[in-house]
């Protein structure tokens, strides 16, 4: 194991703390623009739908890139403070790169009000489009550089983390699989940044190529490519690159959490086959996306919902489990950060729970394209993501003492969980009720019951989305001031 | 499925299942919270852990093993190529639907369909779906506003989808696949008798 100098460590956590800066500016935007859809369809505003497409899409496309580029970032940071060096320039040289791609998605989208939706499904940015051609080139544009970030940040990384722990099976942890003493360890993060960046690869190789499909298209109208190759593409990149980001977040569950258990949790035998097959999994789980296109070959769909299931046995049976055996007994002080941690596994479960409902290809005919399934997945990235970031947060913005006494952050938290299960609420009974996803308005439904049962779900949705910001408050409140206490103390120490 | 179906919607199978699982998580966590600060040696509490989790393990497979099997049993792709009573021909487009009796092999462009079409009651019915523009998803909607089947409206591609209306009445078709400013807007109506 290597040294990390105190100096190093310094560096990097001014760039950790610029990341997370960054992110806690952005992320409120952009659930501004969800409780903007909300009134919208609660008919309490009245948005054109031009507007109205080209937020949901700046949101989707802004949520899903903040989270996995959050999630990066934080993996960055503690591997390079704990395992192998990374280099800092660099790390530098991709915030601002990334920066370069959210201000053109910005534009494209505020500006050139691209609205096709965050999986911009093929060929609709370039048909019947409202927004000029323009907005596309320069959102496709942004898009790669983003894509391009990502990849070549991931490749850093792992490229320097196989380099220190002996190759990358070893990152993969296969030397735990043989019967040999002596072998390398490696610790939990390292083997999940590994398993779940890997994919990233995939994601960001199959991506790139789809989006210089997009820009060639953009530039020579005539190109036509078949709509379910495109299809099957983009739901490959975007469902992996939305899956790794969930992973990622856990990778700094199993290495922050023991710190509060005062239990070790490392790797052994049980956690590399279920993180293996994992990584198989994150790979093949895109297809229950396709499950109401019926010309996809059908052996794909099935395969689609096996690996949906199977998905859930390593997820509950080993993480879900090893949260259950860190805590259970371990006489620990349910401080802030571990309390995110646990409520994180649990809206990962609940939200993981119904996603299982939704890949059964029965039910799915009654689901898909449903607000089930926006309910779903905001479940688990508000209720699971967010709060693990939130948890990450608190521990770096907290001095030494990561388990002193916080009502103020505490109070955020309650209100916070209170206002988005309310929030997330009203998106399962929309999906029950057969209210259809991203509609800016329910006035063309021309059923009574759905119609109505829609923008009342919206107007209470709305309501609690302001519940949910009120804590959000409170807990920016809260690390705001470990921050000018993190300062402070610092600067008492150099002087 | 069908047995059940009789009794419960799917939507409310999904729902009532997805209910359960949250409670169950929830009362996990609450003992959790409870449990968590009571003190224990790490080792024996550890094994206890184990031993549930080695339970779970084998009980979430055969679980699972039974579901897929169970849920295998009846699928729409099953019907792509039976034969039915009726054929529907249905082109979706920017922002609209067509619909006509019979298999339509013709151009697109030429084909003439409306937005209502008069089905029979009981007869077993394939729609043969498909796209002039962009994405579109075709989706029946009971008179209660209960959405019963669905297929995508994909450009250069058929999904067929079978259907047998069992009540008389009005059905509304709305489309669920995101495809610019008047998406929201795209109906229209099957009336069976
Ligand atoms: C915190 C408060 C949030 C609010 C109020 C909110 C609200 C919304 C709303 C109203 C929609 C449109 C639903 C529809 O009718 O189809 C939506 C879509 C979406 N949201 Fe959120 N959301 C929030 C958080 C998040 C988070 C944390 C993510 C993280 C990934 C996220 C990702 C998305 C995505 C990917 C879509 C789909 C966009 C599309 O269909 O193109 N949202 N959200
Ligand atoms: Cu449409």
């Amino acid at each position: 194991m290597i040294q990390i100098d105190s100096t190093e460590i310094k560096k990097q956590k001014k760039l950790a703390l610029t990341w997370a800066i960054t992110f806690l500016i952005l992320f409120p935007v952009l659930i501004t623009l969800g409780l903007l859809m909300r009134l919208r369809q609660g008919e309490i505003t009245e948005t054109g739908p031009s507007e109205f497409f080209s937020y949901m899409t700046l949101h989707g496309l802004g949520m899903a890139g903040i989270l996995f580029t959050f999630a990066f970032a934080a993996l960055w940071y503690l591997n390079s403070t704990r395992y192998v060096r990374l280099n800092l320039k660099f790390g530098w040289f991709l915030y601002f790169l990334i920066l370069i791609g959210v201000v053109g998605l910005l534009y494209g989208t505020l500006i050139g009000k691209f609205g096709p939706g965050w999986y911009m499904l093929y060929p609709l940015p370039f048909k019947g489009t409202f927004w000029p051609a323009w907005a596309t080139k320069v959102s496709v544009i942004s898009l790669i550089i983003l894509g391009v970030a990502w990849l070549l940040g991931i490749l850093h990384m792992i490229y320097a983390l196989a380099k220190q722990y002996g190759g990358l099976t070893n990152l993969l942890g296969w030397q735990y699989l043989g019967k040999k003493e002596n072998i390398t360890e490696i610790p939990s993060v390292v083997l999940i940044t590994t398993i779940s960046l890997i994919p990233g690869v995939f994601a960001l190789i199959i991506g790139a190529a789809m989006l210089i499909m997009y820009l060639l298209q953009s530039f020579e109208p005539s190109l036509a490519f078949d709509p379910l190759m495109m299809k099957n593409m983009v739901m490959f990149f975007g469902h992996t690159l939305v899956n790794i980001t969930m992973y990622c977040a856990v990778g700094w569950v199993y290495a922050l959490l023991p710190e509060f258990t005062h239990r070790e949790w490392k790797v052994n035998k049980a956690v590399v086959y279920s993180w293996n097959a994992s990584f198989f999994f994150i790979l093949f789980a895109y297809l229950h996306h396709l499950y109401m296109d019926f010309v996809q070959p059908t052996s794909l769909q099935y395969l689609g919902q096996v690996v949906s299931y199977s998905s859930a046995i390593p997820a509950t049976g080993i993480t879900m489990f090893g949260v259950i055996a860190q805590v259970y007994h371990a006489k620990m002080k349910w401080s802030i950060i571990p309390l995110m941690f646990l409520f994180g596994m649990a809206g990962w479960a609940i939200g993981g729970f119904a996603a299982v409902v939704d890949s059964t290809i029965a039910l799915n005919s009654s689901l898909h394209n449903t607000l089930w399934v926006p309910a779903h997945f905001h479940t688990y990235m508000l209720m699971g993501v967010v709060l693990f970031i939130f948890g990450f947060l608190f521990y770096l913005f907290s001095g030494k003492d990561k388990e002193e006494k916080d009502g103020l952050g505490k109070a955020g938290f309650w209100i916070f969980v209170l206002g988005s299960y309310g929030f997330l609420l009203m998106f399962y009974l929309g999906g029950l009720n057969s209210v259809p996803r991203r509609y800016s308005n329910y006035s063309g439904l021309e059923i009574d019951h759905v119609r109505e049962t829609g923008a009342h779900l919206a107007q209470c949705a709305a309501l609690f989305v302001g519940v949910l910001l009120v804590g959000l408050i409170l807990m920016y409140l809260s690390l705001f001031c470990k921050l000018i206490q993190q300062k402070v103390s610092t600067k008492e120490s150099n002087s | 499925m069908s047995n059940f179906t009789m009794l419960l919607s799917l939507q409310k199978i999904a729902g009532l299942l997805s209910l359960a699982g949250a409670l169950l998580i929830v009362a996990v966590v609450i003992f959790l919270l409870k449990s968590a600060t009571i003190s224990e040696d790490k080792t024996t509490a550890k094994e206890k852990v184990y031993k549930l989790r080695s339970r779970y393990i084998w009980s979430i497979i055969i679980v699972a093993v039974v579901l897929l099997a169970y849920s295998f049993r009846s699928l729409p792709y099953s019907l792509m190529k039976a034969k039915a009573d009726t054929e529907v021909s249905v082109v979706a487009y920017q922002w609209g639907w067509k619909m006509e009796k019979g298999i339509y092999n013709g151009k697109l462009d030429d084909f003439k369909g409306s937005n209502e079409i008069e089905l029979p009651v009981n007869k077993s019915i394939k729609f043969i779906v498909t796209s002039i523009d962009v994405n579109h998803n075709f989706a029946i909607y009971n008179s209660d506003g209960v959405l019963v089947a669905q297929t995508q409206a994909m450009p250069q591609h058929k999904n067929n989808l079978q259907y047998r209306f069992k009540e008389k009445g009005e059905y509304k078709i709305f489309c669920l696949e995101y495809c610019g400013t008047a998406h929201d807007f795209m109906v229209g109506t099957i009336h069976i008798n």
